[in-house]
């Protein structure tokens, strides 16, 4: 092989890697990202070190494992198993403000973070099925009263998408046979 | 492997005593490797200890909701101490409230054009290191080491039970294009892949995945996969011509005033420090490049303390013909040696 058919096979490559990573780029959206991450700014920045896990109180970051190279070792939430306690330890050692730093009091976070929005599944619901009072996300969630409120006399929540900041919470408390909530990425519609 | 050498050196020095005190070199470079080992073991002990102080810190019940509970145990019985930061590992650490970030993920952030302040704060340190030391990073703190180590010793097993091994030389240029491309497609698919293919980084994703969560993740193949590569293909070779870290180093430090030297009169031709060099530097033919790890074992093996670390303006100029001489007449192994001036 020649110089020439070298470089052009290397640029071949190169162009279809980069395709393949800006579909990836798509698909990695559909992830809840760390507290004061932004989609594509995130991306760009995170280097993988793992130190925002390292400090995670409740163990609430995990993984992508494999060999998806896109999203190989980028940190996501699993909200249902774990909710975000807000304390934005995360954003204090990321070394490279793919976490941007936010002060950790409640209202600094409710103005800077947007992890994901809540999604009710009214079927599933235990006070809007008509089940019984349940109240559960309300008392879990750290903007209660605005974020969430309770409506009716079988006091079903009722979430405000612009309050929420997405950490969750709700979603891990939520009782598991109901498992009504979700919290999706903010730009998912639903 | 060094006890096995060591019978045979202390015959060569009572044979060579005439030529000089060659202890006195010799007492200077163990200094040199005990020290270097002390920092090699803080740097993998450090990959180790920060995310089991982290488990003891953070809540020990959810840790075991994670991980499984496998090394909770053990991260119970960390000193349940409050230390000064320690966050991260060799890729970026924070230790002893100093932000260190690796040159290769400050190149490849400024690659994705996100590079800002606390980038440059946390990289100023490690750069003028690289810049003073060249590759010394490779030599001193890489935690791949010891895998590299144990690679060697398969080579060297495997040699002696009759295998033969190939020894595949990559172009020398190749660490550099590789580094190129990875930085260009960092660049245009828009997130950071270098600490993917990165042993480094790498080692201290994965101990830390092992600890927190009780498992391994596909970083565990690239690395079995570089450790195959260095043992069945090339000595060293994932080192030497495709990690982009040591390219990267090997760039950046290319004008390092800190060289092995060597002083013709003492040398005896006896290739020594050539075999023993893992990165390919040939210190008894002058053959030295950017490429030098500093790790200081070609002088330690030398039975007439021929070589010794050199500093200055004067090493840089003597150093800077090291690049491959135009005329080369004794390349390859079994070649007739070069007879220098000291040559006996």
């Amino acid at each position: 092989m020649n110089r020439r058919g070298f470089i052009g096979g290397a640029l071949a490559l190169l162009a279809g890697a980069t395709a393949g990573l800006k579909a990836k780029l798509a698909k990695a959206a559909s992830r809840i990202r760390p507290p004061g991450a932004k989609l594509g700014d995130f991306e760009r920045r995170c280097i993988r070190c793992f130190r925002c896990a390292e400090v995670c109180p409740p163990k609430a970051i995990r993984f992508h494992s494999g060999l998806d190279f896109f999203s190989a070792d980028l940190p996501f939430l699993e909200l249902d198993a774990r909710g975000c306690i807000l304390c934005m330890k995360c954003t204090e050692v990321c070394p490279t403000s793919a976490l941007e730093p936010t002060p950790g009091d409640p209202a600094a976070v409710q103005a800077k973070v947007k992890m994901g929005k809540p999604v009710l599944d009214r079927k599933k619901c235990i006070p809007w099925a008509g089940q019984g009072v349940c109240r559960i996300c309300f008392y879990a969630c750290p903007y209660a009263g605005s974020a969430v409120v309770l409506v009716g006399p079988q006091q079903a929540p009722l979430f405000e998408p612009e309050k929420c900041v997405g950490c969750g919470l709700c979603e891990e408390a939520c009782p598991k046979l109901a498992h009504a909530i979700r919290i999706v990425p903010p730009e998912v519609k639903g | 492997m060094a006890s096995a050498r060591r019978p045979e050196r202390a015959g060569r020095q009572s044979a060579l005593s005439r030529i000089g005190p060659a202890d006195l070199f010799l007492k200077r470079a163990r200094r040199y490797q005990r020290t270097r080992r002390l920092f090699l073991s803080l740097s993998v002990a450090l990959v180790f200890l920060a995310p089991l102080w982290h488990l003891s810190r953070n809540e020990l019940d959810s840790a075991g909701l994670t991980g499984g509970g496998r090394w909770v145990g053990l991260a119970a019985r960390v000193p349940h101490l409050e230390l000064p930061p320690l966050v991260g590992a060799p890729w970026t650490v924070e230790l002893l409230g100093l932000e260190m970030l690796d040159p290769l993920a400050a190149a490849a952030l400024l690659a994705a054009r996100s590079f800002d302040w606390e980038v440059a704060i946390g990289v100023l340190p490690t750069l003028l290191l690289v810049v003073l030391l060249g590759r010394f990073f490779c030599g001193w703190l890489c935690p791949y080491l010891p895998l590299l180590a144990a690679s060697n010793a398969a080579r060297a097993l495997l040699r002696r039970v009759g295998v033969r091994l190939p020894e595949v030389r990559l172009p020398r240029r190749a660490p550099l294009f590789l580094l190129a491309a990875l930085l260009l497609a960092t660049a245009l698919g828009g997130t950071q892949l270098i600490g993917l293919v990165y042993p480094p980084s790498l080692i201290g994703r994965e101990v830390f995945r092992a600890v927190f969560y009780g498992g391994l993740g596909g970083g565990a193949l690239v690395l079995l996969a570089a450790f195959l590569f260095d043992t069945f293909v090339s000595r060293a070779g994932f080192c030497r011509s495709l990690c982009p870290g040591g390219a990267l180093f090997s760039l950046l430090g290319a004008l390092s005033p800190i060289r092995v030297r060597r002083a013709k009169q003492a040398c005896t031709d006896c290739t020594l420090c050539d075999v023993v060099c893992n990165l390919g530097q040939q210190p008894m033919s002058d053959r030295l490049d950017s490429g030098c790890e500093r790790c200081g074992r070609c002088i330690a093996v030398c039975p007439t303390g021929a070589l010794k670390f050199e500093v200055g303006r004067a090493a840089l100029s003597a150093g800077a013909p090291a690049r491959p001489v135009p005329s080369r007449p004794e390349r390859g192994r079994g070649a007739p040696l070069p007879r220098g001036e000291g040559g006996a």
